[in-house]
């Protein structure tokens, strides 16, 4: 799960930021790797690659700072 | 007497010494700290050869070392110069040299960027905020604090010197270096304070990043009154639901952003749920705040006051609009009269004043006007309109280039820009006429329009954001503008999209919207 999240970050969503590889412990939110409009693709991805639905109230930064927050987030979900 | 915009942190640091002045996330600074760690950074400025007129960046993202590194830089008498940190490598490089700057100010997050910058070609002489960087000078924060003050004298900053560099985005191409001075930074700085009553018991929030004028407000008004200001991470705006979240926590008193902010807390923040009694001024500026929307959220905070601010980086701001009760109806809401300190003529494409009540050209004279643009006396005689009132005696003004009327409480209202009024098959079109017919509809919630070239051919173009849940055919939405728009000024085509590209001030980024079209 961890590294389908970062290939799509790194090839779908990328800035020139990443180009020596994203971590998963890497903050994708305060750092510029991830523009709002990112985020929003980020999320949808998620959704429909693990299939589940992110609801508006976990929209939060906890679930979302980073790949590690991810993964965790969506094992809740699974 | 205050006269420099260093005078507030020294004023505030004795009045109110272990006061919060700033806060980011968990850490905070306070005015004695501020004032110390600012001159720290001064003194190591000038030790570095700093002096007046030179020009300092700010390589930094929303984080608390912004606010030492902006009164550092202005205490070294430099003018400091935001870098927007998200920016491609070329585009900060371009501005960099654009600006000749020699000196940068950054945090350690950054150094990857930082490492970019320096195989650029420019003058960069010294970096701080990172070390370990062999190929030029470097110093860590860490360095600088623990440096000692003993032989670090002030400098004498007068309200004529130089304080900041604005770059605005360019919509219109190379981005332009907007210069103020320490007297039109102060100007600003004290007519907010005396318009919405700053006082030191205010928490302010500071949405805006550095390089966008409305962190003026959050950097120089807030501490001018003994405020803490609450500097907003990038992070929570992306979440709607974590920035209300924040917004409660802190018990922010004055909210400051662009429509589009409070837009999303309104769709998506959950803010019904949550407690915001201690807001009092709800303040906003950069763009208009579709009536409907602002009607909504002020039926669910209904106990702060709201004001529309308007005025372009070239003037801080000159004008503001206060609701203490939701706007009826879908009209747009005024940009309303000037503030202290500033005047206006309405002028029509000949300089000529218009008649009351006609449209025509907004010119602002202005305390709070810029000093002009970086290095482009040209641009800046351009966009002056000088009127000699005596023999020798001019009134300058600035062009705000924005298309306005007075109504009949002699409140301007916004027309729009005159470069978004366009000539298509002989006709003028207002775009913003368009664009407010169609937020007229029930179901939109954002709109933009534009002329594209889709299909070699000129088309007016619509693309539109709707609430949570509804469809509509394009149709329908194409029959609503009939009603109020005149045939050639109906779009050929609507498009309905699922999120707008945005700058990073949060404005619509119109021309990425037409590559998304192109791709559809």
């Amino acid at each position: 799960m961890e590294q389908t999240i970062i290939k799509y970050i790194e090839t779908e969503l990328a800035s020139d930021d990443i180009e020596d590889g994203l971590e998963a412990s890497d903050d994708l939110l305060g750092s510029g790797i991830l523009d709002s409009l990112g985020m929003v693709k980020l999320i949808s991805f998620v959704e429909e690659a693990f299939e589940i639905i992110v609801p508006p109230e976990d929209m939060v930064i906890e679930n979302f700072m980073t790949v590690e927050n991810i993964c965790e987030y969506v094992n809740t979900k699974l | 007497m205050i006269y420099n915009l260093v005078q507030i942190i020294e004023n505030s640091a004795r009045d109110f010494p272990d006061k919060e002045s700033f806060r980011f996330l968990n850490e905070a600074i306070t005015f004695k700290g501020l004032d110390v760690k600012s001159s720290q950074l001064a003194s190591r400025l000038i030790k570095l050869g700093v002096k007046k007129g030179d020009r300092v960046g700010i390589l930094m993202p929303r984080c608390l070392e912004t606010a030492i590194a902006v009164y550092g830089i202005l205490k070294s008498g430099a003018a400091y110069v935001p870098i927007d940190p998200f920016v491609p490598i070329e585009r900060a490089n371009f501005l960099i040299e654009n600006c000749g700057i020699k000196y940068l100010i950054t945090i350690p997050k950054q150094f990857k960027k930082i490492k970019k910058l320096l195989s650029e070609k420019n003058n960069l002489e010294s970096i701080i905020g990172v070390s370990e960087i062999d190929t030029i000078k470097s110093f860590s924060w860490e360095a600088i604090f623990n440096s000692s003050l003993e032989n670090y004298k002030p400098v004498n900053i007068l309200g004529e010197d130089l304080s900041y560099i604005l770059y605005t985005s360019g919509s219109t191409g190379t981005p332009k270096g907007i210069m103020h001075t320490h007297n039109s930074a102060l100007a600003f700085t004290e007519l907010v304070v005396n318009l919405y009553g700053f006082n030191s018991a205010d928490k302010v929030a500071n949405v805006a990043p550095l390089h966008f004028d409305p962190s003026i407000l959050g950097y120089f008004s807030a501490p001018l009154a003994g405020a803490t200001t609450i500097i907003i991470s990038d992070a929570h705006l992306k979440f709607p639901v974590s920035l209300a979240e924040l917004m409660e926590k802190e018990q922010l008193t004055i909210w400051f952003s662009v429509p589009l902010i409070l837009v999303q807390l309104l769709l998506n923040g959950g803010i019904d749920r949550k407690d915001f009694s201690s807001l009092r001024w709800v303040l906003f500026s950069g763009e208009v705040f579709a009536t409907k929307q602002l009607r909504a959220l002020m039926q669910l905070w209904p106990h702060p006051e709201y004001s529309n601010i308007y005025g372009p980086t070239e003037l801080n701001q000159c004008t503001n609009y206060n609701l203490s009760v939701p706007p009826e109806g879908g009209d747009t809401i005024p940009i309303g009269k000037p503030w202290g300190n500033t005047e206006y003529k309405i002028l029509d494409v000949n300089d000529n004043e218009v008649n009351e009540g006609e449209e025509g050209l907004l010119v602002v004279r202005s305390a709070t006007m810029m000093k002009g643009y970086w290095n482009n006396k040209p641009l800046t005689e351009k966009s002056l309109y000088i009127d000699e009132i005596a023999p020798g005696f001019d009134s300058v003004y600035y062009r705000t280039g924005d298309l306005v009327r007075l109504n009949d409480k002699k409140e301007l209202l916004f027309l729009g820009r005159k470069d978004r009024q366009i000539k298509f098959r002989g006709f003028r079109i207002e775009i913003d006429e368009i664009e407010n017919t169609l937020l007229k509809h029930e179901v939109v919630i954002e709109a933009a329009v534009f002329l594209s070239n889709i299909d070699d051919d000129q088309q007016l173009f619509a693309t539109v954001l709707l609430s949570e849940n509804s469809e509509i055919p394009t149709m329908n939405l194409k029959a609503h503008c009939k009603q109020y728009l005149p045939p050639y000024a109906v779009p050929e085509r609507i498009e309905i999209l699922e999120y707008f590209p945005r700058t990073s001030s949060g404005k619509v980024n119109r021309k990425d919207i037409e590559k998304i079209i192109r791709l559809l």
